[in-house]
C-alpha cells in the first residue's frame, strides 16, 4: 500500500495513539487460523478425522472430568487417559489446565482445543488484570473463553471444560463447550465416563463434607467412571479450590485406588 | 396411431433402483475443491534417471497420451533449465508446460540479475517442489512428477518431486510406470556394484535396457526415446532415436488372457 | 522416537520414505536438527514435515535476531504446539516427537499429535510403528507394571542407544514402512552426535 499520510498532516498527530489503538485491538483480537480452500471447510476436516476409514488424523480425545462446589470450596478430579480410536495414545495427560494460581480449566473432548484456547485464556485473564488492577471473576473468564469459542461454532472445534475458581463472590464453577454452552452450576461431570461419575456424586454429595470426604467422594465417581468406561483411566488427579487459590491434592494411579476399594467393605443391597 | 412403449414400465423401473445416495454425493461434493482441481488430460509416462560418473543421465519417450489414445508422438519431455539442470516430467503435459513458461520467467530474471552466481539444480529443485508444494494447498496441483537432474562443480544432483510436494533425492528415479518396472532394476544395477559409479556406456545401457522393458509392459509408451545427459560439459538433451525390439518371444506367452 | 535420560536425549528415526506399498527413497531423513540442544523427529506426510520444520527454523532464527538466543527446548516445544494449532481446521498432517536439555540441563521429550496438543514425557514413538514401539518403550523404559515397577530406572546413554537400536529392528519386522536405516540423535549437554545404524532394507 502507498504511504499517502502526507496528503493529511493532521491526522499524523495521531500516530502514536494510533499504535496504542492497534496494539490494544491485536490483543483482544481472536487469533487467525488457515482455512482450507474447499467448498466446506467444515465437512473437509470431518472427512480428514472421522469419516475416513481408518481415521487419518486421529486427534485425542476420551475423558472423565468433575467438579463441584461443597462448603470448602470447589473439588475438581479428573482422570488421565487420552485415546485416539482404540488406541490408548497417553495415560498421563494432564487434563486440568493451571490456567493461572487461582483459576483452573478441565480438559474433555479435542485435547489440542483445550489446551490452546485455555491458554489463550490465560493470556487474557493475565491482560485484564493489568488493565483493571484486580483479579478477574470467574464468571468473567468463563464468558471469555465462551465467546471465543462461540466464534468458531459449527467449524469442527471440541471442547467440554469446566472453568473452576475462586472471587469476590466466592467459590465460582461453570461449564463451557463447543457450541458456546456457558452454564453456572454446583456439580459437574464432563466426558465419556461422566454417567458412571454422576452416579457416585449424586449418592455421595453433602453440601457439608469435610475436605477429606469430598477429596475421597471425588476419586471414587473418577475410579468408578474408568472401571466402567474404557476409554477413561490412568491416574486420578484430585485440586481442591480454596479462596486462596488451588491446590494440588493427590495424583493416584487407579490401580492403587482399586485395591484400596477392594478392601472396604460393601454396602449392603438395599 | 400411439403404441404404448413396451419397456416403459422397465426403464421406469430402472430409474427407480438407480440409486443415489444423495447425501453421500452431498458430503463428497463438500469435501471435494472447488472446480480448480483438475485430473490430467494429456499425459505422459515414465521419467528414468541415474547418476553416473560423470553426471547425470535421464530417459523418457516422446508420447503424449490422450486417455489410452497415442495422441501425440513427438513431444520433448525434458526441458533443460540454464546450463547445468535438467527437468524431467511425466503427468500432466498442459501443467508441465506451465512449469516450463516458470523456468523461462526464472532463468530470465537470474539472466537480468546478472550476478555471475548461476543457479545450482539444488536451488531450481528447491524452487519446483516449493511451487508443487504450494498448489497443492490450495488444492490446485500441478499434476506431474518431476525429476530434476543436474552437475555442477563436480557434483552430481538427482531429485524427485510430485504433485503432492513430496521430495527426494536419490541415486536412481524413476517415476510412473517405470517405478514399479524400472527402478528395481535400476537400484539392482547400482547397488550391486558397491559405491563404484556406472561408466557412461553402462548407464546407457542400463536405461535402454529399462526403457526397452517398459516399451514391453507399459501400454502408454512409445519407442521413440530422447536421452539426456548432464556432465561438465553442460546439458545435451539427444535426438529421438529408437530401440532393437523383439517380439518373437510374446507367442510363447501364456497367461494374461492370452 | 524419543527417549530421555536424567542429562541426555535420544531422537531416533528411520530414513525409509514410502508411499503405499512402494518404497521412494531409503534415505530421507525425518529427524532434524534444530539448535545445540534440540532435535526434532517427523513423520506422516513428508512434505509437510520438511515444510513445517523449515518453518520452525525460520521462527528460531527471528527469534534469535530478535532476542540475541538460541531458543530453550521448552519455548520450542511451545512454539510447535501453536504452530500446529495455527493449522487447526486444515491441519499438518504430520506426528512430531521433540527431543532436547531443558533450562536445567535435564534430558526432555515432547510428544504432540497433529493439531498441536502437546505433553512433556520420558519416552514417545509416533508414526507408522508408534502402536508397535511404545508398549515395548512402556515395558522397558517405563517399566509398566513390572515388580519393580516403583525402582527409578536409571538409563545410562549405552543402555538408552541399545533399546532405541533393539526397537527399530524390531518394528522394521512388522511394520513395511520402516527400514533401511535409522538415524540416532544423541543430544548432550556440550552438543549433538548423530549416529546411523543399518537396518533390514525388505
Amino acid at each position: 500500500m502507498i504511504n499517502l499520510d502526507f496528503l493529511n498532516p493532521a491526522e499524523n498527530n495521531n500516530v502514536l495513539e494510533q499504535e496504542e489503538a492497534n496494539e490494544y485491538m491485536e490483543n483482544l483480537s481472536v487469533p487467525t487460523f488457515e482455512i482450507p480452500l474447499v467448498h466446506n471447510p467444515v465437512e473437509f476436516l470431518k472427512h480428514q478425522t472421522h469419516a475416513a476409514e481408518q481415521c487419518r488424523l486421529s486427534i485425542v480425545h476420551g475423558t472423565t472430568t468433575l467438579a463441584f462446589k461443597f462448603k470448602h470450596g470447589v473439588i475438581v478430579c479428573v482422570d488421565s487417559r487420552a485415546t485416539s480410536g482404540t488406541y490408548i495414545a497417553s495415560q498421563t495427560v494432564k487434563k486440568v489446565i493451571e490456567i493461572n494460581p487461582y483459576l483452573l480449566g478441565t480438559m474433555a473432548g479435542g485435547a489440542a482445543d483445550c489446551s490452546y484456547w485455555e491458554r489463550e485464556l490465560g493470556r487474557r485473564c493475565r491482560l485484564y488484570e493489568l488493565r483493571n488492577k484486580e483479579r478477574i471473576s470467574v464468571a468473567a473468564a468463563s464468558k471469555l473463553l465462551c465467546n471465543m469459542v462461540y466464534a468458531y461454532k459449527g467449524m469442527g472445534l471440541s471442547m467440554g471444560t469446566m472453568v473452576c475458581g475462586w472471587d469476590k463472590k466466592g467459590p465460582g464453577l461453570y461449564y463451557v463447550d463447543n457450541d458456546g454452552t456457558r452454564l453456572e452450576g454446583d456439580l459437574f461431570s464432563v466426558g465419556s465416563g461422566s454417567t458412571f461419575a454422576y452416579g457416585i456424586l449424586d449418592s455421595g454429595f453433602k453440601y457439608d463434607m469435610t475436605p477429606e470426604e469430598a477429596y475421597d467422594l471425588g476419586r471414587r465417581a473418577i475410579y468408578h467412571a474408568t472401571f466402567r468406561d474404557s476409554a477413561s483411566g490412568g491416574i486420578v488427579s484430585c485440586y481442591h479450590v480454596k479462596q486462596d487459590g488451588w491446590t494440588l491434592i493427590s495424583r493416584t494411579n487407579v490401580k492403587e485406588l482399586h485395591y484400596k476399594y477392594q478392601d472396604e467393605p460393601k454396602a449392603p443391597l438395599v | 396411431m400411439n403404441y404404448p412403449n413396451p419397456f416403459a414400465d422397465a426403464i421406469d423401473y430402472q430409474r427407480m433402483e438407480q440409486h443415489y445416495d444423495q447425501e453421500a454425493l452431498d458430503s463428497l461434493n463438500a469435501i471435494s475443491p472447488m472446480t480448480r482441481t483438475q485430473q490430467p488430460i494429456v499425459t505422459g509416462t515414465s521419467v528414468l534417471a541415474v547418476k553416473y560418473k560423470d553426471g547425470i543421465m535421464m530417459t523418457t519417450d516422446c508420447l503424449a497420451s490422450y486417455g489410452s489414445l497415442a495422441r501425440f508422438r513427438n513431444v520433448e519431455r525434458m526441458l533443460k533449465v540454464g546450463d547445468s539442470t535438467i527437468i524431467g516430467a511425466s503427468g500432466d503435459i498442459s501443467d508441465f508446460q506451465y512449469i516450463t513458461y516458470l523456468m523461462d520467467k526464472l532463468m530470465t530474471k537470474e539472466y537480468n540479475a546478472n550476478n555471475g552466481q548461476p543457479l545450482a539444480p539444488e536451488n531450481i529443485y528447491e524452487y519446483l517442489s516449493q511451487v508443487m508444494y504450494q498448489r497443492r494447498n490450495k488444492f490446485d496441483p500441478l499434476w506431474n512428477a518431476l525429476v530434476v537432474g543436474g552437475f555442477q562443480d563436480g557434483k552430481s544432483f538427482l531429485g524427485y518431486v510430485n504433485l503432492r510436494g513430496t521430495t527426494y533425492q536419490s541415486e536412481t528415479i524413476a517415476t510412473g510406470y517405470g517405478a514399479y518396472i524400472a527402478q528395481p532394476l535400476l537400484r539392482n544395477a547400482v547397488e550391486k556394484r558397491n559405491g563404484e559409479p556406472l561408466t557412461e556406456e553402462e548407464a546407457k545401457k542400463l536405461l535402454d535396457d529399462c526403457m526397452r522393458v517398459l516399451f514391453y509392459r507399459d501400454a502408454r509408451s512409445l519407442n521413440k526415446l530422447q536421452r539426456a545427459t548432464v556432465t561438465a560439459a553442460g546439458v545435451n538433451i539427444s535426438e529421438p532415436y529408437s530401440l532393437e525390439t523383439e517380439w518373437a518371444f510374446a507367442e510363447n506367452i501364456r497367461g494374461y488372457g492370452a | 522416537m524419543a527417549l530421555a535420560g536424567e542429562d541426555f536425549c535420544i531422537v531416533a528415526a528411520d530414513t525409509r520414505q514410502s508411499d503405499g506399498y512402494h518404497i521412494n527413497c531409503r534415505y530421507a531423513p525425518k529427524a532434524h536438527q534444530l539448535s545445540d540442544k534440540t532435535v526434532i523427529g517427523t513423520s506422516g506426510f513428508y512434505a509437510d514435515g520438511l515444510n513445517f520444520v523449515k518453518k520452525i527454523k525460520q521462527r528460531m532464527e527471528w527469534y534469535f535476531h530478535q532476542h540475541d538466543k538460541t531458543m530453550s527446548t521448552t519455548a520450542i516445544a511451545q512454539l510447535i504446539s501453536i504452530m500446529l494449532y495455527q493449522k487447526r481446521f486444515f491441519p499438518y498432517y504430520v506426528f512430531c516427537v521433540i527431543g532436547g536439555i531443558d533450562e536445567n540441563g535435564k534430558g526432555c521429550v515432547y510428544s504432540y499429535d497433529s493439531v498441536g496438543n502437546a505433553e512433556r514425557v520420558q519416552y514417545q514413538a509416533a508414526g507408522s510403528g508408534n502402536e508397535l514401539l511404545q508398549p515395548f518403550l512402556d515395558s522397558q523404559i517405563g517399566l509398566k507394571n513390572r515388580s519393580n515397577e516403583n525402582e527409578t530406572l536409571n538409563l545410562t546413554e549405552e543402555m538408552a542407544i541399545k533399546i532405541v537400536k533393539d526397537a527399530f529392528s524390531s518394528v522394521t519386522e512388522r511394520d513395511i514402512h520402516t527400514g533401511d536405516c535409522v538415524e540416532i540423535y544423541i543430544i548432550r549437554k556440550d552438543g549433538v552426535e548423530c549416529q546411523k545404524y543399518p537396518l533390514k532394507r525388505d
